[in-house]
């Protein structure tokens, strides 16, 4: 009898043991300090690259150690679990707009776009991979129209990516650059991407996850960042890139967190870290991964691997965010008509 | 029964309680309390708020995709499993052993680790993937087939299970009567043994329907998700949450959960039915 | 040969079953262990000993152990009041036991988002706690609790069914106490139910991804379990690791059943 009571209380003690060793109730100490990181899928190698490097650097700054946690995801879903309550210390995200939610939920509260460079961290371009040796002979965005051409992008509703692919497929169209689509004509740049959407045939969550269908044999091509791409050709793929005549420039941000900071009491090193990432080294690194760096001296270095575009144009042509995020991302928005009619052409 | 037993023959008002206190609250905080904020939820636009995320075009199609991979796969586990449980329970051969224990396996194989066969073994870079695609022109993943597969993996267990126990506690006297008499055995299959076995197949089926329903793991790896295409409920709700569209999550979530509570009352009630039948 | 089949049809038909069930389940686990080892042993064994795997393992392990212990005593003891007692809404509770079994693991973890998030209606009573349920371990926990709840109940209802009254009531007569009946008469007979349920119990609780992936984040080093580590594995190229995990993860919890199967059958054999 007695034996048995002594084996529930050692039951009971074990799971309390366990429940009270989970992570979250740590506290930061004096030498011991941890950050937790939410990026976009695209970047997870070069982070994975500066990260250690970054431990190194603060260890000898300050003698402190920093553990991180990462997290990648599709920049709007991992912009919307950091308002649901995740409570990341810095986000690095695909767009201005999924910073923005952050902030208008009232998490971020300083002027994250006067850290550097108005807080754009990376850049790269939106492009094409097709297959080894171009079999359907892919060379700009007139060619996505091509009947029977498989397209693979990812959705809006929750990558980044797939958001910059809109907005370059569209603004190209508008801007007169495309063969055969008068420029400045709303309808024809229109047409043009409802054209381009019905030859989509497989839309994932993230940008990361459409690379890698295309890898799986999925599609003739996959419209995607210029450094997935190229990462994607690093770890041995065989697709090529091929670079339009005409693109968006994709501008990344990365902020810190103000609530997360302010809770884990990890401002100092969430700060040194943001600031790190525009340092030559890390820089350097985001390079070699494929992403286009706003540091000038590596970008002179790197300039043969990123050859420049003839037309590049960045959001503001549309105007900004805000009228992009209304005008054609919104519930009515031209993106959700031009899927709406894509998809409904193709039953 | 004289509950009165085990207590001892003394008072025992109180301590019943002392039993059944944490018990329904156990029960109540974690299911029903998670179910009514759901509930709750989808209706926060009314009704009509609700069938309308429903007949989104997106989202119907998720529903009707899992709806008819689930029953088909239903379908072909009814026969498969039936067939199964017989050669299980009737026949002696070698690997007998082997086969009883296989049948176990996808009850307990992660349904995440399931995808990850499925698409090694059928996926386009594997051999026998891109055979089929190549020479008869059948995708399996990334593809309804997919689904199907994966669905009949995972339910597998579940009308082989239902149907043994019945199949082994049947009087043979029956079937032997009816062979004297010189009927072929389809036939006495078909007139004795298979009306008996009709409620535990049924009840068997809609189970691993509904829980063919809900399934995620597995088909999120192997379907290929694509909205209006491959894409299911249950990966359609996962795409609302993550995309903040809380209407549609709710929706569809309680669309699922009320399609499984049906179900199971159903199977609940087959099983009734034909518990209170062999009680007299 | 040892068989009792007569006639081509019952040949036909057990070749039927052997061909389906060859395609249907073995031929996918033999594709996977293929997979595992194609690029070599000893870069497998690599991914076996990668410290955000063994993480992962861990975080899952706990997760389960908690799980099983909780599922272990208000699983048994909601079997026994839904078996030994009669009461208003007992028909309401049996049927809501059922509902885990068939509800979508996206469904449960968004369920506990709109509880828990920072929206939810617990959310900011949470956070006055300084608790962390959602998108922290405690949230996964309560997921897997969710997932697993019917499996404790169901084991044990049987076998509560079928316990011998003579024993009890023999023993309340020579005036023992309950406490002392409840332990040497009772739990003698419920032993081989309860180490089932708490083996399959803990079988789902390692397999659980749908409902911790909304609910936890899979953030690495922190909600990051097995199934969510094979699923960023995957995402991130990393295919040995991604097949050798779900190898780990698989035979782990085969065994377990396996384990448990045994257990039963010497249970009916005594």
């Amino acid at each position: 009898m007695k034996s048995k009571i002594r084996i529930l209380v050692l039951l009971a003690l074990i799971a309390a043991t366990l429940a009270a060793c989970s992570p979250a109730t740590e506290q930061p100490s004096g030498d011991q300090v941890s950050l937790i990181l939410a990026a976009y899928t695209t970047p997870r190698e070069a982070y994975g690259e500066i990260i250690p490097l970054f431990q190194t650097y603060w260890l000898e700054k300050t003698g402190q150690d920093v553990t991180f946690e990462e997290s990648y995801l599709g920049s709007g879903a991992q912009s919307r679990a950091v308002v649901e309550g995740f409570e990341a210390d810095v986000v690095a995200l695909s767009l201005e707009a999924d910073v923005n939610r952050i902030q208008q939920a009232g998490l971020i509260t300083h002027d994250w776009k006067t850290v550097e460079n108005q807080g754009v961290v990376t850049t790269s371009i939106v492009s094409l991979a097709v297959r080894e040796v171009n079999p359907k002979g892919i060379s700009d965005w007139a060619d996505l129209t091509q009947p029977g051409l498989e397209i693979l992008t990812p959705n809006p509703n929750t990558s980044g990516g797939a958001m910059w692919n809109v907005l370059a497929i569209y603004g190209t169209a508008l801007r007169g650059e495309i063969e055969g689509v008068p420029g400045d004509d709303p309808d024809a740049a229109f047409t043009f991407l409802t054209q381009v959407l019905q030859n989509v045939s497989v839309m994932d969550k993230a940008a990361r996850d459409s690379i890698l269908n295309f890898e799986m044999g999925i599609g003739d091509l996959a419209i995607t960042y210029e450094n997935e791409i190229l990462v994607g050709q690093q770890s041995g793929q065989t697709y090529e890139r091929v670079i339009p005549s005409s693109t968006i420039l994709i501008q990344n941000p990365v902020a810190l967190v103000d609530a997360s900071v302010e809770k884990h009491g990890t401002r100092e090193v969430a700060e040194a870290f943001v600031e790190f990432l525009f340092t030559s080294e890390a820089q350097e690194i985001f390079a070699q991964h494929g992403l286009r760096v706003v540091n000038q001296e590596i970008a002179a270095q790197t300039e043969s691997e990123y050859p420049p575009v003839g037309d590049l144009f960045t959001v503001e042509y549309f105007g900004g965010w805000d009228v992009i995020m209304d005008e054609i991302f919104g519930e009515n928005g031209i993106y959700n008509l031009a899927i709406a009619t894509a998809q409904g052409d193709a039953h | 029964m004289d509950l009165t037993l085990i207590q001892g023959g003394r008072k025992t008002g109180l301590s019943k309680w002392f039993l059944r206190v944490p018990a329904l609250l156990y029960v109540t905080l974690m299911i029903l309390v998670p179910l009514i904020v759901i509930v709750e939820d989808g209706f926060r636009a009314g009704l009509s708020g609700l069938i309308h995320q429903i007949s989104v075009p997106i989202a119907q199609h998720a529903i009707l995709l899992t709806l008819w991979t689930a029953a088909l796969m239903t379908l072909i586990n009814a026969i498969m499993g039936l067939a199964t449980a017989y050669v299980l329970v009737r026949y002696e051969f070698p690997g007998k052993q082997l086969l009883n224990a296989i049948v176990d396996l996808p009850l307990s194989i992660p349904t995440l680790v399931t995808g990850v066969m499925l698409v090694m073994l059928y996926g386009p870079q594997s051999a026998l993937g891109a055979f089929l695609s190549e020479k008869i022109g059948l995708d399996i993943i990334f593809a309804p087939p997919g689904i199907v597969v994966a669905l009949l993996f995972i339910s597998f267990p579940f009308v082989v299970r239902t149907i043994q126990p019945v199949l082994m506690n049947l009087d043979l006297t029956q079937e032997e009567a009816a062979a004297t008499l010189g009927a072929k055995p389809w036939y006495t299959f078909r007139k004795v043994v298979l009306p008996t076995l009709l409620p535990p197949l049924l009840s068997g089926s809609l189970l691993s329907f509904s829980r063919a329903v809900g399934e995620f793991g597995a088909v999120v790896i192997v379907a290929g998700n694509i909205p209006l295409k491959t894409q299911t409920a249950a990966v359609y709700v996962l795409g609302a949450v993550e995309s903040e569209n809380r209407l549609g999550a709710s929706a569809v979530s309680l669309l699922l959960l009320t399609i499984a509570i049906l179900v199971l009352m159903t199977a609940n009630g087959i099983q009734k039915a034909w518990e209170n039948r062999h009680e007299n | 040969m040892k068989t009792n089949i007569r006639g081509w049809g019952g040949w036909l038909l057990l070749a039927l079953v052997v061909v389906y069930v060859g395609f249907l389940i073995a031929a996918p686990i033999g594709s996977l262990v293929n997979g595992a080892f194609t690029s070599g042993l000893s870069e497998a064994w690599q991914s076996l000993t990668s410290e955000p795997f063994l993480q992962s393992v861990w975080l899952s392990i706990r997760i389960a152990v908690v799980v099983v212990l909780v599922q272990a005593i208000f699983g048994s003891l909601t079997a026994w009041v839904l078996t030994r007692q009669d009461f208003f809404g007992k028909a309401l509770i049996n049927g809501l036991l059922d509902i885990p079994f068939a509800l979508s693991p996206v469904v449960v973890g968004y369920m506990l988002l709109l509880l828990f998030g920072r929206n939810g209606i617990l959310g900011p009573l949470m956070e006055s706690l300084n608790i962390q349920v959602a998108f922290a371990v405690p949230g996964m926990f309560l997921a897997t609790l969710f997932v697993s709840l019917p499996f404790m109940v169901r084991e044990m209802t049987p076998v509560i069914q079928q316990l011998d009254f003579s024993q009890e009531s023999a023993a309340a007569t020579l005036g023992a106490s309950k406490w002392r009946i409840f332990w040497q008469v009772i739990f003698p007979q419920l032993k081989t139910a309860l180490i089932y349920g708490m083996t399959l119990t803990f079988a789902r609780a390692l397999g659980e991804f749908g409902a911790v992936l909304v609910i936890g984040g899979g953030v690495q080093g922190r909600t990051e379990t097995a199934t969510l580590y094979i699923f960023r594995s995957l995402d991130e190229r990393q295919y040995t690791d991604a097949y050798v995990a779900a190898i780990v993860l698989g035979c782990f919890s085969v065994m377990l059943v396996l384990l448990a199967d045994a257990l039963k059958r010497k249970r009916s054999q005594d």
